[in-house]
């Protein structure tokens, strides 16, 4: 691991000394590139005090292309898919080097704070949250209780 | 050329026509002293025993159309034939850069700003002159602060490479002396990071914006960071954006590490094209003939709808391309092949930038709160399994002999890359001139396009009524135009430099008579569309 680059070097030391509120980063022993990532769901959202992984991976051109982050943990939400992917143009199109995993983490916290139904990755879900708000907000917290427990 | 034709200009009537079958069947006047010898070549049939060496081509058309009839000219004037023209250039990319660079100064007047900022905002806009004149005209502060050519807030530094004694970079988080490089944003980061990121960014033939705003390097500061001129290689990129949007007048020769483009002067007679089931072929600098309308190859006697059918269905039987079928979307404005491999259905084409949904492939802002409407999009094309057994065997037939002729003309593009060697021992050996052995490439030439057409053959013949005679005569025009190809194909092995010497003359009869085969074969394929007997469906 002696190649790994200062930038990732220094992210993860403040991921750890300074960590964001309701965030947490653990690199892998055996890949410093690869972070096991909990999220806390926000307050006043149907993902409240559920507590969801995800794992993040740092490419070999990081931070030249962006992270790769996918949800661990089963949520019903319209831009996560089933198989965990998320829709969020920082990850994609918007990706800059002067971004870090710090900020892309909190863009996917803020992504559950407000759900975008009108860009869907999920299409049934996103179809469920227009058709009845209610009934889809109250899934959503269902799954949260069933799947999203704290350890 | 004898051959005298007459053409109709109201071609597509389908009237109690009576068709002069010997005028199918009958060549060109050619010197035939170079084939009486060879025994194995028959053109001569049942039909046409008595018409061998008298050269007319004749269409006779039923007495409503005799007005026409007075009109005659030769085989290779399509112009006098009423036949649309296409005018094009050949350009290099440099000459098309100098194209851009001269469009660009003649709306700097307008603009009021250096060049440099005019590439940007055409970038920005896509090469769209309209546009971005539309919107300049608007509002000129809000488009130079969207192209990154103007700061929101103003701030007094200035842009360019500085050297610190003591600097960390955000980006790489190394630290030392170094040389950095900011905009006037002052988001000043190391040259290795900007090298690295610029270098990323080159083929995409976008605008290079600073890595933490939006604010737009210019080539200028591309080449200073790189220290070379890698802004060409941007600008390279940028000129497929400038034809992408421009695909009207211009198109890339869609040969392998062919760079020519073709540009075209009167796209207005493009249209023209269909009605007389013709094609606009342009030919590049490298002798590489491809249709303008579709930048397939030359696809004669079919027309492009036979093509467009022919490929697309055979591209159906294929695994490989099935599973681009069922995998991808052609981008609903540019055509290009898209594959969503992840992400959501708010798709932004990478080649032209249009955002459109993946479930119905309309336009997304359109989409708009009504987007769930596309879950109930259905698809139509679920009913076409009845599709009888007999017809795939026949299609597999044809197939075959498709892509039989496909990899001749393969191996013997393999053939002309030898030929080469030949002409150079030719000067060599015999000693004779470089222009005396012209023969041998020509040759060649004749036989790949006689070989590409005979291969477009297939599909017509395969789209055709069966039943009706002048399908028979097509056919019987296939196998003459096979023997001919065959024959010259069979002279080309000749290694000997002496051999092919005597020969010459042969090689010139053969050719032209491939040649004069063709052109005779194409013309029934055209008759044979033009009076709906060969309708491509899928």
């Amino acid at each position: 691991m002696a190649s790994l680059p200062k930038r990732i070097i220094k992210e993860t030391e403040r991921l750890v000394s300074d960590p964001v509120p309701g965030i947490t980063a653990q690199p892998h022993e055996d890949n410093l590139r690869y972070f096991q990532v909990t999220i806390e769901g926000p307050q006043q959202s149907p993902y409240e005090s559920g507590v969801f992984e995800l794992e993040l991976f740092l490419p070999d051109d990081y931070p030249m292309e962006a992270p790769k982050v996918r949800f661990l943990t089963k949520i019903y939400h319209p831009n996560i898919d089933r198989l965990g992917r998320i829709c969020l143009d920082v990850l994609k199109t918007n990706w800059s080097p002067a971004l870090q995993i710090r900020t892309v983490l909190l863009s996917i916290q803020a992504l559950l704070a407000s759900p975008n139904p009108n860009d869907p990755l999920a299409n049934d879900v996103a179809e469920d949250w227009i058709k009845n708000e209610e009934a889809a907000i109250e899934k959503a917290r269902e799954w949260t209780r069933l799947y999203a427990k704290p350890k | 050329m004898l051959s005298e034709h007459t053409i109709p200009s109201d071609y597509d009537d389908e009237g109690d026509e009576f068709i002069d079958f010997e005028s199918y069947y009958s060549v060109e006047d050619t010197d035939l002293n170079g084939f009486k010898d060879d025994s194995d070549f028959d053109i001569t049939s049942d039909m046409n025993s008595d018409d061998e060496s008298g050269s007319r081509i004749s269409f006779l058309i039923s007495t409503q159309d005799s007005e026409n009839l007075g009109k005659k000219s030769s085989l290779s004037g399509s112009e006098e034939r009423g036949l649309p023209k296409l005018n094009y250039n050949c350009l290099t990319t440099d000459q098309i850069y100098k194209l851009m660079l001269q469009r660009m100064e003649n709306l700097q007047p307008i603009f009021n700003i250096p060049l440099e900022d005019m590439i940007i905002l055409l970038q920005r806009y896509g090469w769209s002159e309209e546009r971005l004149l539309e919107q300049w005209t608007e509002d000129m502060e809000k488009v130079l602060v969207a192209s990154g050519l103007r700061t929101a807030k103003h701030d007094k530094i200035k842009r360019g490479i500085k050297l610190h004694p003591n600097f960390m970079c955000h980006i790489c988080c190394e630290s030392g002396e170094k040389e950095t490089f900011s905009l006037e944003c002052a988001h000043e980061y190391c040259l290795d990071c900007y090298k690295h990121y610029i270098q990323d960014k080159l083929p995409d033939g976008k605008i290079i914006t600073c890595m933490n705003c939006d604010l737009a390097l210019r080539n200028e500061d591309i080449d200073k960071i790189m220290g070379d001129n890698s802004s060409a290689k941007l600008m390279l990129s940028s000129i497929k954006g400038f034809i992408q949007k421009h695909s009207n007048h211009y198109k890339w020769c869609p040969f392998v590490d062919c760079n020519y483009v073709i540009q075209v002067g009167n796209i207005s007679s493009l249209s023209e094209f269909p009605r007389f089931h013709i094609s606009p072929y342009v030919i590049c600098d490298n002798k590489h003939k491809f249709c303008f309308q579709c930048g397939l190859e030359s696809h004669a006697p079919g027309d492009c709808q036979v093509a467009d059918v022919w490929v697309k269905t055979a591209q159906a039987e294929s695994a490989n391309l099935n599973w681009v079928l069922k995998n991808t979307k052609e981008c609903p404005k540019c055509g290009v092949n898209i594959e969503k491999n992840g992400g959501c259905n708010h798709m932004t084409c990478k080649s032209c930038a249009y955002e459109f949904c993946w479930i119905c492939e309309g336009c997304w802002k359109d989409h708009g709160g009504s987007y769930y409407e596309c879950t109930r999009f259905k698809k139509e094309d679920k009913n076409d399994n009845v599709e009888s057994k007999g017809s795939l065997r026949k299609y597999t037939f044809y197939y075959r002999l498709f892509s039989e002729h496909e990899n001749s003309a393969k191996l013997d593009w393999n053939l002309g890359q030898t030929v080469e060697q030949k002409v150079r021992a030719l000067q060599e050996n015999v000693g004779i001139s470089w222009i005396e052995s012209q023969f041998l490439p020509e040759s060649i030439r004749a036989l790949i396009e006689g070989r590409t057409t005979l291969k477009w053959s297939f599909p017509v013949a395969f789209y055709s009524d069966p039943s009706h005679n002048l399908t028979k005569i097509f056919v019987d025009n296939q196998f003459l135009l096979v023997n001919a190809v065959e024959d010259l194909s069979q002279l080309l092995q000749i290694k000997e430099p002496k051999k092919i010497m005597e020969k010459k003359l042969d090689f010139y009869n053969k050719a032209r008579f491939v040649k004069s085969r063709e052109n005779a074969l194409i013309e029934c394929g055209r008759d044979l569309l033009c009076k709906g007997i060969c309708i491509p469906q899928k």
